[in-house]
């Protein structure tokens, strides 16, 4: 589904040093997979997934998602965009729109949908995270873990091809993080591709197909959650885990 | 005492009441607001579009020719006085305008278009960039993003400062007697030579602004505190 070949990324800071975040990134993610990517901070992770859909530009490398190179100044970006849903640590509702705008905006205004069936898709979806009673409510109004669920909810309503997730629960209070991981957690059984980026081992044992570690902008180890965990072989990752787990 | 308050009496007969005097402020501020509200109303378009100009950049984040241009705009307004700014209009540019009113408003539209954009680049960078970022991630357009999530935010953000930006003008176009307006400034100006006194027209001159700048700016206080208990955020 999407192939991510040789991805370099450096930001030059405001005085002029450069600072090589992603160091030649090779990965292929297939459909229906669930990656799940750990690493210290500042390791890149954050980086990797918005390169993913383009928030950031990739300094070189080449991303193909399904069949096309998205990295291709002459690719639509918004297009491209609207397979990807993203949920951000901080949620990033929008504020001025209560919680049904929030989820129809896109839909509409992108014309993929109309009014009414965007508003059915919204009540629908609302429904599965036990948030209907939320419809006219404004985002300021409600917890973090219902602002996540949302948050969710609104990528949702795009029906994308797959959904890109960065510390979706590192902003919560501790007694939201299982409200949040349950919804992504219906959403991998339901045969989303995912690609999350987490501190929750054990979201990442029990949900992830294949677990990443990230270090100095690469991608230092790679495996299935059991071996990951439980056979770590790089000493960095024997560290990491040793301080997480 | 009482002499000195005679004096003051008879004074303000000559500078308010004799020959009917008063009206004269009257029409003199009846200028000074006219040419503020058209100057606010051409600043207020103008201020908005160089404020887009300003913050257009390409997908790659580099700025662009438009923003350079807008940037240029605000630095030579801002670094040039408004007298001068003025005068270039009214002798050089729009010369052939016998219109005081037009190339006031012109010129000062222009001038407090800058500050404008100013104002409005400022609410818009306020907007926190998440918001940006979700709307992007969604598919939508640089545009759509703009007009659907951040302006309507902004807005709250720039609405007070940019009536602030009025109540300034009501000042600043004291100097539209230059480009022959009778504004309040200038009548003030004119009952002095009128009366041979300079003291009575001046202070009536300085308590109507005064007042009206007071009402405006309590007003203003008003809707800035509504505006931030409808607050959303
Ligand atoms: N927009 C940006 N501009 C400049 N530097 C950035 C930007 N975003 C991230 N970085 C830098 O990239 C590095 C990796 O950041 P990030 O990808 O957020 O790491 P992680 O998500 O793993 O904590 C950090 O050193 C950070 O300062
Ligand atoms: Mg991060």
């Amino acid at each position: 589904m999407i192939t991510v070949k040789d991805l370099h990324k450096t930001f030059i800071n405001p005085d002029g040093a450069k600072n090589q975040v992603l160091r030649g990134i090779n990965y292929e993610i297939n459909k229906g997979e669930k990656i799940v990517v750990i690493g210290p901070s500042g390791s890149g992770k954050s980086t990797f997934l918005r390169c993913l859909n383009l928030l950031e530009r990739p300094t070189s490398g080449q991303i193909i998602f399904d069949g096309i190179d998205i990295t291709n100044p002459k690719a639509d970006i918004n297009m491209v965009r609207q397979d990807m849903g993203m949920v951000f640590q901080h949620f990033n509702l929008f504020n001025n729109l209560t919680i049904m705008d929030n989820i129809t905006l896109a839909p509409v205004k992108l014309k993929i949908m109309s009014k009414e069936e965007a508003n059915e898709k919204a009540l629908s979806l609302l429904e599965r995270v036990n948030l209907k009673d939320k419809a006219d409510a404004y985002p300021v109004s409600l917890s973090g873990g219902q602002k996540q669920r949302i948050a969710i909810v609104r990528s949702l309503a795009m029906n994308p091809k797959l959904m890109l997730f960065d510390e979706p629960t590192s902003a919560l209070d501790p007694e939201m993080v299982g409200e949040v991981l349950e919804v992504m957690k219906e959403l991998a059984d339901n045969g989303m591709t995912m690609v999350v980026v987490t501190h929750e081992m054990g979201f990442a044992r029990e949900v992830g197909t294949k677990v990443l570690f990230m270090d100095e902008g690469n991608i230092m180890e790679e495996n299935t959650p059991y071996e990951f965990f439980n056979s770590p072989k790089s000493p960095r990752l024997k560290d990491f885990l040793s301080k997480v787990l | 005492m009482q002499e000195w308050f005679l004096r003051i009496a008879d004074q303000f007969n000559q500078s308010f009441i004799y020959k009917d005097r008063w009206k004269l402020y009257l029409d003199g501020l009846g200028i000074t607001l006219e040419v503020s509200l058209f100057s606010a109303l051409i600043g207020l378009v103008l201020g908005i579009f160089v404020a887009l100009m300003r913050l257009s950049q390409k997908e790659d984040g580099r700025s662009t020719i438009l923003s350079k241009i807008a940037g240029a705009y605000i630095d030579v307004i801002r670094g040039t006085p408004a007298v001068v700014q003025l005068l270039i209009m009214w002798f050089i540019i729009m010369n052939n305008s016998k219109n005081g009113i037009l190339v006031a408003s012109i010129s000062f539209g222009i001038n407090s278009g800058a500050y404008i954009a100013e104002i409005v680049r400022a609410g818009i960078l306020a907007v926190d960039k998440g918001q940006t970022e979700a709307g992007r991630s969604l598919g939508l357009s640089n545009a759509q993003t703009m007009i659907y999530i951040i302006i309507p935010q902004a807005i709250k953000n720039v609405l007070p400062p940019i009536c602030n930006e009025f109540v300034t003008l009501i000042k600043e176009t004291a100097i539209i007697g230059y480009v022959s307006l009778d504004d309040l400034t200038r009548v003030a100006n004119q009952i002095t030579s009128a009366s041979y006194n300079a003291f009575m027209p001046l202070i009536i001159a300085a308590v109507i602004y005064f007042v009206i700048i007071k009402i405006l700016t309590l007003l203003i206080g008003k809707l800035e505190r509504r505006l931030r208990k409808s607050d959303n955020r």
